[in-house]
């Protein structure tokens, strides 16, 4: 379950953060929230600084880490990248994401379910 | 539950760290925007609008930084910046407060800071400073009977070694004193440890110059070898590299030097000399702290597991063993079992292993609790000066501060003023622990120096310790008196922000003013007691000519001849001398009980015990008041004590002591003594302590190694007695030990030393109570005449006189500072009746309860006479005004 006190946006962006980590591997602040944008197709973030306010909680709560490097282009930038624990939060939030997403899918839509 | 941990551990390093992470955003949203800078002009933008496109898709700045700063924590050290820093202001306001209160809590953290490492260094270690020093453990046989540790014999040393597989590198050590001689430098006795070579592999230091000790030099018939320290080396060598091959003397035996340690090296506890153990001999090793049998845990083995094997191996009959302390072993024998105990812990005391957590952990919290007097008296300033800030806490409970944040501002004051006291506290506590090293390291079992793992230095754990005790401190000073002002006071101070309303005193001010004259009052006599019981013999003198005696120790290994002590009295040609277990002054304490003839209830007391010969009180010129002194009849079988007349006051009844019965308390499970018929009672030698006597006679030639003290009247200066009994001693037996010159008075001084500590202590102690009281007392009589001042105002303008209006002013003060007398004459009077204040060293004063009300009353009146006068000089015009 993620934390009782995040709104259901903050937990979106939460995972979403975790999947792309995942998904690209060790990645910039930037390059997050690039993908975010894309793949979300700027409906889900109003502006790139939301991102980092993400990371920092998930730092803190151990599921990511930061570590300075250099990116692509050969500018210093904090990477971030997924830990043990931030897998297995990944896991447990994703099975309830869909979990949740089967069943308001039923609820908006009940010929689809019969 | 991680997650929330691992998001204060966040918190708490971004305390620890502020600027750190303030950079690391700083830096990663400049790459940010440079990286966005970069694809906008990629995307063909120019740079100025490449510049505003990446500043737009990050957001507002300054407040994505203070969102980012609440995530991380940051707000908040923002918020305790500011209370700290108004705390700080408040402090420079009501620096009385912050004297008063300051002092007694610098105090109080002092003295717990100073138990703390004392503790932590004696009873809290379990591994020494080795490489794997917690794997090093201690092997004993432990008396459970008679709660003691007991000699191991050499051949259970030998079974163990070769049976056990739990632990590697065992072997043995015990410490020896011997006449050091080397060529061209003054004979001198040494401390030196009889070891076995595995103590050199299991402490894992290399030798700095030369080899170990080796098994080989165990035998019988080696030659004799000895190993010296780096600080031996230096001093006694002056630093030669040459000196592996050189031969000293140690007792009457030549060694050969075939090592020296580095500097620092000490094990197996502060020694400097070693040589190897013969384990050969049928004899036993020494119990703790004299002697150890060591080992380090094998691989993969617990404590718990060795213990186990141990167990089962067990001990040997010890009837088969001759030992030291034989006769005691043989009626105690099933009661022993081998125990394995981390390396330190064998030499703490005679107690089991959680039995040290638990003094260990009482008397910290005991110390601990010292805090919460002076904190009360700092909660009722506190207190006073919360109410007088009603409409600072209303207007900010109006502007929407929550009533914890509140809270938490004023905790956060107090907690600035204990932190202060607390840093005051650690600062000081260093020499002051300097000094008490210096004092241990003269006694005698520890022969110059502390333990190679005791350290005084500083060390994080105390630095914790005393940071848990400012927040305590913090939390019972500020707490209470914040949530009795918010709670109370804020409804109210609402109601009367801007009007001329004042919010009146309640009961829980009365009730802390009143406990804080109360305690002032109950702990007043009995330190004063305590503190001159310590003080009087310092000021009033032994009551005798001490200066006149000198004492010399005698000491060694072996049992003296029976002829001893008469060869050395021929040999110091003066016949005014006397030989006694303990010197004058400084005799162990024992609990005695006194049979009261009637078969009643046995009186027992602690007094201070003596053996003395013949010739005892002759030499110190103490004619026996009743009865008589010891003669011939006394050193034969009859059983007689001579006692002084200080025991006779707190132990006899009636006064009537000659004929009584009387004899050391037996330890638990061991057979009482025999009784001793009082024939004698003799003036206190030295006076004025708060100690009785009692004294039986020695036995011309006593066995063991415990010392003898020779007194001597008259008598040459020290240094020509010293080399008069060495030249006695070497005649003698070379084995013997004869020294430590002093003239009596001397002795006496430095007994008093920590007499001295104590009355300083209790002094500063009082002192700062007292201060604190007359602070609360002087901070109600502001609080009243402020509260007043309009009233007084319109009285002096309708001509009432000074005097009468005094009397109105002081009559709320004065109840209370009657009621807290009257509670703590009662207080004191349970605690006079509960504390036999002689038994705990003091000395009863008569008339000392009504001095001491009439003093704190005193004290009260002078507090509250400032602002009495303030207020019957005001100006009635003025008083109107802004009243």
């Amino acid at each position: 379950m993620p934390d009782s006190e995040s709104s259901i946006l903050q937990g979106t962006l939460d995972l979403m953060v975790l999947k792309t980590l995942e998904h690209l591997g060790p990645l910039h602040g930037y390059g997050i929230a690039l993908r975010i944008e894309q793949v979300g197709e700027r409906a889900l973030i109003v502006n790139q600084g939301t991102v980092y306010l993400c990371l920092v909680r998930l730092v803190q709560r151990k599921w990511i880490r930061a570590e300075w490097g250099v990116s692509d282009n050969n500018r210093k930038a904090k990477f971030y990248s997924l830990t043990k624990a931030g897998r297995k939060q990944l896991r447990a939030e994703t099975e309830n994401w869909e979990r949740v997403a089967g069943v308001m899918g039923r609820v908006l839509n009940p010929q689809a379910g019969n | 539950m991680l997650a929330f941990l691992n998001r204060i551990a966040a918190r708490i390093r971004g305390f620890v760290r502020p600027g750190g992470l303030e950079a690391d955003f700083d830096q990663e949203m400049a790459a940010h925007l440079e990286m966005a800078e970069a694809d906008g002009l990629r995307r063909g933008l120019t740079v100025e609008e490449a510049r505003r496109a990446a500043r737009v898709q990050l957001g507002g700045t300054t407040q994505l930084r203070e969102s980012w700063r609440a995530a991380s924590g940051l707000a908040w050290l923002d918020g305790f910046a500011l209370d700290a820093r108004l705390g700080l202001r408040m402090l420079r306001r009501s620096w009385g407060l912050t004297l008063a209160g300051g002092l007694a809590m610098t105090i109080v953290i002092t003295i717990a800071a100073v138990a703390f490492v004392f503790l932590d260094e004696f009873m809290g270690r379990t591994a020494p400073p080795l490489d794997e020093g917690e794997r090093v453990v201690a092997l004993q046989s432990w008396d459970a009977q008679a709660h003691r540790r007991r000699d191991v014999p050499r051949r259970d040393l030998q079974r163990w070694g070769a049976t056990l597989k739990s632990v590697e590198d065992l072997g043995g050590f015990q410490t020896i004193e011997r006449r050091l001689i080397i060529d061209g430098r003054p004979v001198e006795w040494v401390r030196v440890a009889e070891i076995t070579a595995s103590g050199f592999h299991l402490a894992r230091v290399p030798p700095f110059l030369g080899r170990w000790l080796a098994e080989a030099d165990e035998q019988a018939a080696a030659a004799p070898v000895v190993m010296i320290g780096y600080d031996v080396w230096q001093s006694r060598f002056a630093a030669d590299r040459a000196v592996i091959g050189r031969t000293v003397r140690l007792g009457e035996i030549i060694h050969t030097i075939v090592g020296v340690m580095p500097e620092g090296f000490a094990f197996p506890v502060n020694h400097r000399y070693w040589i190897p153990l013969r384990l050969d001999s049928d004899t036993s090793l020494k119990a703790a702290p004299d002697g150890v049998v060591f080992a380090r845990l094998a691989a993969g083995v617990s404590l718990e597991g060795a213990q186990a094997e141990l167990a089962t191996v067990g001990l040997l009959p010890p009837t088969t063993m001759p030992s030291r302390d034989n006769a005691v072993q043989a009626t105690t024998a099933e009661a022993r079992r081998p125990r394995v105990v981390p390396y330190t812990f064998a030499f703490t005391d005679d107690v089991e292993r959680g039995e040290l957590a638990w003094q260990q952990r009482i008397i910290l919290l005991l110390v601990s609790l010292l805090l919460v007097p002076p904190c009360l008296n700092v909660a009722i300033l506190i207190y006073a000066r919360t109410v007088t800030r009603q409409e600072e806490f209303a207007t900010r409970f109006a502007l929407g501060a929550s009533r914890s944040r509140i809270v938490v501002q004023l905790c956060v004051e107090v907690l600035v003023l204990s932190s202060t006291a607390g840093a005051v506290a650690l600062a000081i506590t260093r020499p002051i622990l300097a000094q008490i090293g210096e004092i241990i390291r003269r006694f005698p079992d520890l022969g110059g120096s502390l333990p190679f793992w005791v350290d005084f230095g500083f060390s994080w754990r105390v630095a914790l310790f005393v940071a848990g005790l400012c927040v305590l401190a913090a939390m019972i000073a500020g707490l209470v008196p914040a949530l009795q002002a918010t709670g109370r006071v804020l409804p109210v101070a609402l109601r009367s922000v801007g009007s001329r309303t004042r919010i009146p005193l309640g009961a829980t001010w009365t009730a802390l003013i009143v406990a804080q004259v109360g305690l002032a009052m109950a702990l007043l006599p009995s330190t004063i007691e305590l503190a001159w019981g310590n003080l009087r013999p310092s000021v009033l003198g032994a009551g005798f000519a001490a200066s006149e005696f000198l004492t010399a120790r005698l000491s060694g290994d072996r049992d003296l001849r029976p002829d001893a002590l008469r060869q050395i009295e021929a040999g110091l040609g003066a016949s005014d001398v006397t030989f006694a277990a303990a010197l004058p002054g400084v005799e162990p304490q024992t609990l005695i009980e006194m049979d009261d003839g009637t078969g009643g209830a046995r009186v027992r007391r602690y007094v201070r015990a003596n053996q003395v010969d013949r010739a005892f009180f002759t030499v110190l010129n103490v004619p026996a008041l009743a009865g008589r002194t010891f003669d011939g009849r006394d050193f034969g079988a009859a059983a007689t004590a001579i006692v002084d007349q200080t025991f006779v006051r707190q132990v006899v009844a009636d006064g009537n002591a000659v004929g009584r019965r009387v004899r050391p308390v037996p330890a638990s499970g061991a057979e009482p003594g025999p009784w001793y018929e009082i024939v004698g009672i003799v003036p206190d030698r030295p006076a004025n302590t708060s100690h009785g006597r009692m004294y039986v006679p020695a036995l011309p030639a006593p066995r063991g190694p415990a010392p003898i003290h020779i007194v001597l009247h008259g008598g040459p200066e020290p240094v020509v007695m010293q080399r008069r009994l060495q030249q006695i001693g070497t005649n003698l037996d070379p084995a013997l030990r004869l020294d430590d010159v002093r003239r009596l008075d001397e002795v006496l001084s430095e007994a008093q030393v920590s007499s001295s500590l104590t009355s300083c202590a209790l002094a500063i102690v009082t002192l700062s109570v007292l201060v604190l009281s007359a602070a609360g007392l002087y901070a109600l009589m502001s609080f009243t005449v402020t509260l007043r001042r309009r009233e007084i105002g319109i009285r002096t303008a309708l001509g009432a006189r000074p005097g009468r209006l005094l009397v109105s002013i002081f009559a709320r003060a004065m109840k209370q500072i009657a009621a807290g007398v009257v509670v703590g004459v009662a207080v004191a009077l349970a605690l006079h009746r509960a504390l036999n204040i002689e038994v705990e060293g003091g000395w009863h004063i008569p008339g000392i309860l009504p001095a001491a009300a009439i003093f704190i009353l005193t004290i009260g009146l002078l507090s509250a006479a400032g602002p009495a006068r303030r207020a019957v000089l005001a100006d009635p015009t003025e008083a109107l005004r802004d009243g």
